[in-house]
C-alpha cells in the first residue's frame, strides 16, 4: 500500500474492533446454546423459517415497514438510512468485483473505491454503478437531513417526543452524522480534480472543487471520512448502534423458535439480543399513557437493563398497559421483560397459601355459563347483578363460582413478577372448575380472562361477558332497540390490547344506542391510570393519568362512560362527571323494547299533568 | 398462687414509643413505599380483604405492627396476601397496599 493510502487504518483498525467486540458478545449470549443447542433450533434453521427471517430482516432491518405503517414520515427516514447504506455495502462490493474482476478483496477497496479508481470507466455498466452508489449516498443523506430536523422540530416528523440519549451515545450519534457528508465531500474532490463521478459526486466535483488549490484537501477529507468510520465502529458495540446487528440475529433467532427466558437474565440468550436490539427510537414513547410524568418508557428501560444500572423503579412503576409492546417495530417481548425483572426485585418475596378452603366434590348439574367474576367482580355487585339478569332474560342457566370467597386468579402475582407463587391460587380455582359441566367460563373481569386464558389449560372455552353477551344479541336471544344513548367507551388495556377484544363490546353499544368515535382508541387507547401492572405508582400521578384518559372520553355529546372492566370503571368514575357504567349495566337499562314502552308512557303521563 | 381470674385481662402497653428509633429493616420498607405513612388505620383495606376471612391478615393492623417494631408478625401475615389490589381499590389515602405487602414480606421474613 502507498504511503497516501494510510487513510484507510483508521476505518479498519475500528471495523476489526466493532468485529471482535460484537462475536465475543454473541458467544457469551449462546453460550448455553452453543453448548447444548436444542433439536428443534437445528431443525428449523435448514427449513423455510430461515427464508421467512430473511424477508423479515429485509422488511424490517431495512424498510422499516412497521415504522412506515404508523408514522410515514419517520418510517421514511429509518428507511432512507437503512437502505441506503445498504445499497452502498452491496453496490460496493459489485463495483469492486465488476472492475476488477475479482471478487475478494480488502474491506477497505469498496469502502474508499473512488480514491483508488476516480476514473471508473466501464460502459454503459460502468456508469450505472457510479450512479447507482450515488443514488445511496442520495438516500442516506435525505435520511440524515430528516433525523436533523426531527432533532431540531420533532412535530415535523409527526411525533410529539424523541428519546432522551446518553453521553456514549450522542458521541456515536455525532459521527454517525459526519461519515455520510465527509463521503460526499471526499468523493467530490476527487472527482473535481480528476474527473468523472455520477450525478451527485460528480456534479458537486465539477462545480466547486475543479480549482487546482484545492487539491491539497483531498487527502484530508478522505482521512477525515475514514477516522469518523472508524470512530463510529469503536463505539458501536457500546451504544445504541449495536441494534444493527443484533436486530437481524434476534429476528433469525425467534424464527428458529427461541423464546426469551421468564427470569431475568439480560446476558444470556434470546433476551440479551431483546434488550439490545432496541434502538431507542422512540415510537414507545407517544403512545406511553404517563410519557408526561416519567421516564419508565420501554426505550429507557432497555436502556438501563443494558447497563445494569436503575432498571428497577422503572420496571416497577410502569402500568404494563402494553401499548409499547403494541407500538414496538421489532416486537420485543417488552411485557414478559417486565415480569422478569419485577421477579427479579421481588425475588425474596415469599408467600403462603395453605389457609386456602378445600373445594369438595362439585355437584355436576348442566349448565350453560360458569361465572366468574374475580376480585374486583365483588367491588362491583351492580355489573355482577346485571349480568344475570341478562343471562335469564336470554335463557342460560348459571352457576356463580365465587359467590361466596373469591380466590384471587393469579394475574396479580404474575403483573408483580411472582407468577410461580400463583400456583396455588389457580389449582384452587381449577378444582372449583373442575367436574363442572358446562359449555362456557364467562368473567366479568379482564385481568381474570386473560389469566384464565393464558395459564389455566381449562377444557372449556373462555370468554369475556361481553363476547357473550355480543352472540346472544346476534343470535336473537337478547333482543334491543337502538336508543337515544350516547355512549363513548373505554378498551381496558386488559380486555384490549393484552387479548385483542375490541369489536364485541362495540357491537354491543351501537346496538343499543350511538357509540362516539375517540381521539384515541382500540389499540392506541390510554389507561385508566388504575392498572394492576404498576406497583409503585403514586395516588397523585395515577389521578393525573385518570384525567388525562377522561379528556379523551368526555367528548361532547357524550351522556355516559362505558367500560367492561371493574378495574377502569372504579377508577374513571372517581373523577368523571359523567357516570361510568359497565357494559352489562348499560344493556341491562337500555334498550329494553318494554322498558322504552313505560317510559314513553311516563312521559306521556307528565305531559297530561 | 395462681392468678385471679377477674373476667377479663390487662394487654401490655401498646403506646408507640416516638424517641425510639425505628428498626432499620422497618426503614427499609418505609423507604422503599413511603406511601405507607399515609396509612391511617379507617380499616377499609380489612373489610374487603380475602385472604383476611381465612388469616388474620389485616393491612391497616399490620401499619401499626410495624411502627411497633414487630416485624415477626407483620413479614409472616403479609405473606398470606394474594396481591388482588381489592384493598388498594378502596384505600381512601392511595397507599400502595399492594407493593407495601410484597415488601413486606420480602424484607422482614419471619424466622423459621
Amino acid at each position: 500500500m502507498e504511503k497516501s493510502a494510510w487513510f484507510v487504518w483508521p476505518f479498519m483498525l475500528g471495523f476489526m474492533f466493532a468485529l471482535a467486540v460484537l462475536l465475543l458478545r454473541y458467544l457469551w449470549w449462546l453460550r448455553s446454546l452453543l453448548r447444548r443447542p436444542s433439536s428443534r433450533l437445528l431443525s428449523r434453521m435448514f427449513s423455510k423459517h430461515s427464508l421467512l427471517a430473511v424477508r423479515e430482516i429485509f422488511s424490517e432491518g431495512l424498510l422499516h415497514l412497521r415504522i412506515y405503517k404508523r408514522n410515514r414520515r419517520l418510517g421514511f427516514m429509518h428507511m432512507s438510512l437503512a437502505l441506503g447504506w445498504f445499497m452502498m455495502i452491496v453496490g460496493g462490493k459489485f463495483e469492486t468485483w465488476f472492475h476488477s474482476g475479482q471478487f475478494l478483496h480488502g474491506t477497505w477497496y469498496a469502502v474508499f473505491f473512488r480514491y483508488f479508481e476516480p476514473q471508473t470507466v466501464g460502459g454503459w455498466a460502468g456508469t450505472f454503478w457510479l450512479h447507482y452508489m450515488d443514488f445511496g449516498l442520495l438516500l442516506v443523506l435525505t435520511g440524515l437531513a430528516l433525523a436533523i430536523v426531527k432533532r431540531i422540530r420533532k412535530k415535523v416528523l409527526g411525533i410529539h417526543s424523541t428519546t432522551r440519549h446518553t453521553l456514549v451515545n450522542r458521541v456515536a450519534l455525532t459521527f454517525l452524522w459526519m461519515i455520510f457528508p465527509l463521503r460526499l465531500v471526499a468523493e467530490a474532490l476527487t472527482f473535481g480534480q480528476h474527473g468523472g463521478g455520477g450525478f451527485l459526486t460528480g456534479a458537486l466535483g465539477r462545480c466547486c472543487f475543479t480549482s487546482g488549490t484545492l487539491a491539497g484537501l483531498e487527502l484530508p477529507f478522505w482521512w477525515a471520512y475514514s477516522l469518523s468510520l472508524g470512530a463510529f465502529f469503536v463505539v458501536l458495540p457500546f451504544s445504541r448502534y449495536l441494534h444493527i446487528p443484533t436486530e437481524m440475529v434476534l429476528i433469525l433467532l425467534r424464527h428458529w423458535g427461541l423464546q426469551a427466558a421468564e427470569d431475568l437474565q439480560p446476558e444470556k440468550a434470546l433476551q440479551a439480543f431483546e434488550i439490545h436490539a432496541c434502538s431507542s427510537c422512540g415510537l414507545c414513547l407517544d403512545v406511553c399513557p404517563a410519557i408526561k410524568d416519567h421516564p419508565f418508557q420501554s426505550a429507557y428501560f432497555l436502556r438501563a437493563l443494558r447497563s445494569g444500572k436503575g432498571w428497577e423503579s422503572l420496571a416497577s412503576t410502569c402500568l404494563s398497559c402494553g401499548a409499547c409492546e403494541e407500538a414496538c417495530p421489532i416486537n420485543l417481548g417488552l411485557e414478559k421483560l417486565r415480569m422478569a425483572a419485577r421477579g427479579k426485585i421481588h425475588e425474596k418475596h415469599h408467600a403462603v397459601y395453605s389457609y386456602l378452603p378445600t373445594v369438595g366434590p362439585v355437584e355436576t348439574s348442566k349448565v350453560d355459563v360458569l361465572l366468574f367474576t374475580g376480585c374486583m367482580g365483588r367491588l362491583k355487585p351492580a355489573t355482577t347483578k346485571a349480568l344475570k339478569d341478562l343471562f335469564e332474560e336470554a335463557g342460560l342457566s348459571w352457576v356463580h363460582l365465587d359467590e361466596q370467597e373469591s380466590i384471587c386468579c393469579g394475574r396479580p402475582l404474575a403483573l408483580a413478577g411472582r407468577a410461580s407463587e400463583a400456583s396455588a391460587l389457580r389449582e384452587h380455582n381449577r378444582s372449583l372448575i373442575k367436574g363442572q359441566q358446562a359449555r362456557m367460563l364467562v368473567t366479568t373481569c379482564p385481568i381474570c380472562l386473560k389469566q384464565f386464558r393464558d395459564d389455566y389449560r381449562l377444557e372449556l372455552p373462555v370468554y369475556h361477558h361481553s363476547e357473550v353477551l355480543w352472540s346472544c344479541l346476534s343470535s336473537g336471544s337478547l333482543k334491543r332497540e337502538k336508543g337515544t344513548a350516547c355512549f363513548s367507551y373505554h378498551d381496558p388495556c386488559e380486555l384490549g390490547r393484552k387479548s385483542t377484544c375490541y369489536q364485541a363490546p362495540r357491537e354491543l353499544l351501537q346496538s343499543c344506542g350511538t357509540l362516539l368515535s375517540l381521539e384515541r382508541e382500540q389499540a392506541d387507547a390510554l389507561c385508566c391510570g388504575n392498572s394492576l401492572g404498576s406497583l409503585s405508582l403514586s395516588l397523585s400521578e395515577r389521578q393525573a393519568l385518570t384525567s388525562r384518559t377522561l379528556k379523551v372520553l368526555e367528548v361532547p355529546g357524550a351522556q355516559s362512560i362505558v367500560t367492561s372492566c371493574p378495574l377502569c370503571q372504579h377508577n374513571l368514575a372517581r373523577q368523571s362527571s359523567l357516570p361510568v357504567k359497565d357494559l352489562a349495566e348499560v344493556l341491562a337499562v337500555t334498550g329494553l323494547p318494554e322498558q322504552q314502552g313505560q317510559r314513553k308512557a311516563a312521559l306521556a303521563a307528565v305531559q297530561e299533568l | 398462687m395462681p392468678k385471679p381470674d377477674f373476667g377479663f385481662s390487662f394487654a401490655p402497653n401498646r403506646a408507640l414509643e416516638l424517641s425510639v428509633p425505628l428498626l432499620p429493616e422497618v426503614q427499609a420498607v418505609l423507604e422503599a413505599e413511603p406511601s405507607i405513612r399515609a396509612c391511617m388505620a379507617c380499616g377499609q383495606c380489612a373489610a374487603v380483604c380475602t385472604a383476611g376471612v381465612f388469616t388474620p391478615l389485616a393491612f391497616y393492623r399490620l401499619v401499626l405492627q410495624l411502627w411497633a417494631g414487630e416485624v415477626e408478625v407483620v413479614g409472616q401475615r403479609a405473606q398470606h396476601c394474594m396481591l388482588c389490589g381489592k384493598c388498594q381499590m378502596t384505600c381512601p389515602r392511595g397507599v400502595n397496599i399492594r407493593n407495601a405487602l410484597l415488601l413486606m414480606a420480602a424484607l422482614l421474613p419471619p424466622k423459621p
